[in-house]
């Protein structure tokens, strides 16, 4: 039999002892956890610039994948439903858009008017020919096109992806390489992170330093038109920040020096784009 | 006029007046412990960004309720429910009155300060009906029932302890009573069941855990608060641990030698180097208690509602009664 009191007696001697043991609270915008090299944070479909999935179902990523761990399904150009993987039993997991399958809602395009660019198809189909149709020539079409536009509309490379057949995640994935332009000039949005982690981290210190480097306050737009500088808490990189994001692409952890060396280093892949299309 | 009078009168209105202010940053001290204190036990480190250590952490959330809105329910009856948060806050801070904090420091000695003591604390129970019963929340109504279930049925043992040290003293005036255990020893030593039983009623007496039936989290919301916003809630929040305080500054001067230190005091401290000795070791003393009480919130579950109406009537009670019974008998029989 247990002496009545006991059990209290010996909760409060727990807590007592609690009271001086270490803490494992960890503060976090102090102290960070330690982020493995190959921890690629949590899986998501990206975005082109358009708002369209980067995603054309080419089952790469489910081939390498060491575990296995990717299947998936969707259609291929011709309309065709193809998957990957074991066959989905679920209808909600068939949906070929996988924000859907996830119970999210679709993300809308983020710029539908420059979706909708016009472009002189005949003139694009010409190009394409006369290079032969081939996929090494998928640089110089490139270079035609960008001649003639300023920049690499959305759908001319819609329309060269099928005039060529070439996989439309590659012709995105070489357009995006470098040289070329993807937006109108003007278009290069540098966005620095103010959330509270990037804040406590030394955001302020980067938005500083960019404006420093572009010469615009944030908010602003430089005399050529090729950079904005804009403020943020949707760059959605605490595990790297401080952080800032260049049109898609987020960069971190930055320091001052990082920062502008980043932006300097995109300023002149842009003059050189301009360059190349002016000469 | 006469001088006495003005004078009993300007002494009357500086004690209020000073005991009024202490209860504002009594109350900043015991929340910011029990927020520190629970969160080291927890393993957590507990409030540390607002001042060093985190130590203004209270008193900016005291200063929040201030700026918060303040709403009254669509059907709530607005004169008592307005009148509530007085009621609670008032018999906390008037039963401050009569805390013997030093020698020359004690805002009114009466020579029934025991009784008006516990009379004042017990009005708070009303003002809990009042603001269970005014919200117009079920939750609320809920709260406040078993509030003045409990505090009722807590007053009795809470009160009938003590009567054992008072017969012992032969005083109900908390100085008086000090000054006896000055002469014959701490009354723990004289009274140590009378001390359990008084410990564990005015837990109760203050809504602590673990006997915080009236705002139990996790049947009632927040109790008779539920409807409160702003600095009516904060008035009760005020209260709640301002009498803890209270609660703790009597069990000290009770049955702790109050502002007596552990060893003789030294008589030839007199004055006001006295009064200060006295406060040291009073709030010293008091806070050790307010420590204990928290360390039990953060040990203790809650009690279940029916067996603590039961720990009332049919143990606290009994022995409080068998308590008084021996000291009473011991007191005729060893002519003490």
């Amino acid at each position: 039999m247990s002496i009545p009191g006991s059990g209290i007696a010996k909760g409060m001697a727990t807590t007592f002892r609690n009271f001086f043991a270490p803490k494992v609270t960890r503060q976090y915008p102090e102290q960070r956890p330690e982020i493995p090299d190959r921890w690629r944070g949590r899986l998501d479909l990206i975005y082109d610039p358009f708002g369209e999935h980067k995603c054309e179902v080419c089952f790469q990523c489910a081939q390498v994948c060491p575990v296995e761990a990717i299947d998936m399904s969707g259609f291929d150009s011709e309309g065709n439903r193809i998957r990957y993987g074991m066959q989905e039993i679920y209808d909600e997991r068939r949906d070929p858009n996988a924000y859907r399958r996830a119970g999210l809602a679709a993300r809308p395009m983020r710029n539908p008017a420059r979706w909708d660019e016009a472009v002189d198809t005949p003139w694009v189909d010409a190009t394409i020919d006369g290079y032969g149709g081939r996929p090494e020539a998928l640089v110089a079409v490139f270079g035609a096109v960008q001649d003639r536009y300023g920049y690499l509309p959305e759908r001319a490379l819609r329309r060269i992806s099928d005039r060529t057949t070439i996989h439309w995640a590659q012709v995105f994935g070489a357009a995006g390489l470098g040289g070329f332009r993807l937006l109108p000039a003007g278009g290069h949005v540098v966005t620095v992170c103010v959330c509270a982690s990037c804040r406590f981290a030394g955001g302020p210190a980067l938005l500083a330093a960019l404006e420093d480097e572009l010469g615009i306050l944030a908010g602003e737009e430089t005399a050529d038109g090729a950079f904005s500088l804009a403020v943020g808490t949707d760059v959605g990189a605490g595990s790297i920040s401080p952080a800032i994001r260049i049109d898609t692409l987020v960069y971190g952890p930055l320091d001052a020096d990082k920062a502008r060396h980043v932006v300097h280093e995109r300023r002149r892949a842009a003059d050189q784009a301009t360059a190349g299309a002016t000469a | 006029m006469d001088f006495e009078l003005l004078l009993g009168l300007g002494r009357f209105v500086l004690a209020t007046t000073l005991l009024l202010l202490l209860t504002v940053p009594t109350a900043f001290v015991v929340i910011q412990m029990e927020m520190k204190i629970i969160a080291q036990m927890n393993l957590r480190f507990g409030p540390n960004r607002i001042g060093p250590k985190g130590i203004f952490q209270s008193t900016i959330h005291g200063f929040k309720v201030l700026a918060k809105e303040d709403t009254v329910p669509d059907q709530a009856d607005r004169s008592t429910f307005t009148l509530a948060p007085w009621m609670v806050f008032m018999a906390a801070a008037m039963s401050m009155l009569v805390i013997p904090f030093a020698p020359g420091a004690i805002a009114a000695d009466f020579n029934i300060g025991i009784v008006y003591f516990f009379a004042v604390l017990g009005l708070s129970v009303v003002g809990l009906l009042v603001a269970g019963w005014a919200s117009y929340n079920k939750y609320s109504l809920l709260g406040g029932l078993r509030s003045a279930a409990q505090m009722v049925s807590y007053e009795i043992p809470l009160t009938l302890s003590i009567v054992g040290a008072v017969v012992l003293a032969g005083t109900l005036s908390f100085s008086e009573l000090i000054a006896w255990q000055l002469d014959h020893g701490w009354l723990l030593m004289w009274q140590p069941i009378g001390l359990g039983i008084f410990y564990v009623s005015s837990l109760a007496e203050v809504n602590r855990t673990p006997f915080d039936m009236v705002e139990a989290d996790s049947e009632l919301v927040a109790g008779p608060f539920t409807e409160y916003s702003g600095m009516r809630f904060g008035f009760f929040f005020f209260a709640e641990y301002v009498a803890l305080f209270i609660m703790s500054a009597i069990l000290v001067s009770l049955f702790f030698g109050g502002w007596l230190a552990p060893w003789p005091f030294p008589a030839q401290l007199g004055g006001f180097a006295g009064t200060l000795y006295g406060i040291f070791w009073f709030f010293l003393k008091t806070y050790i208690f307010v420590f204990i009480a928290v360390w039990l919130r953060a040990t203790l579950p809650r009690v279940r509602v029916d067996q603590l109406m039961g720990m009332a009537w049919k143990v606290l009670l009994p022995l409080a009664l068998v308590n008084l019974f021996i000291t009473a008998i011991a007191v005729v029989v060893f002519d003490l």
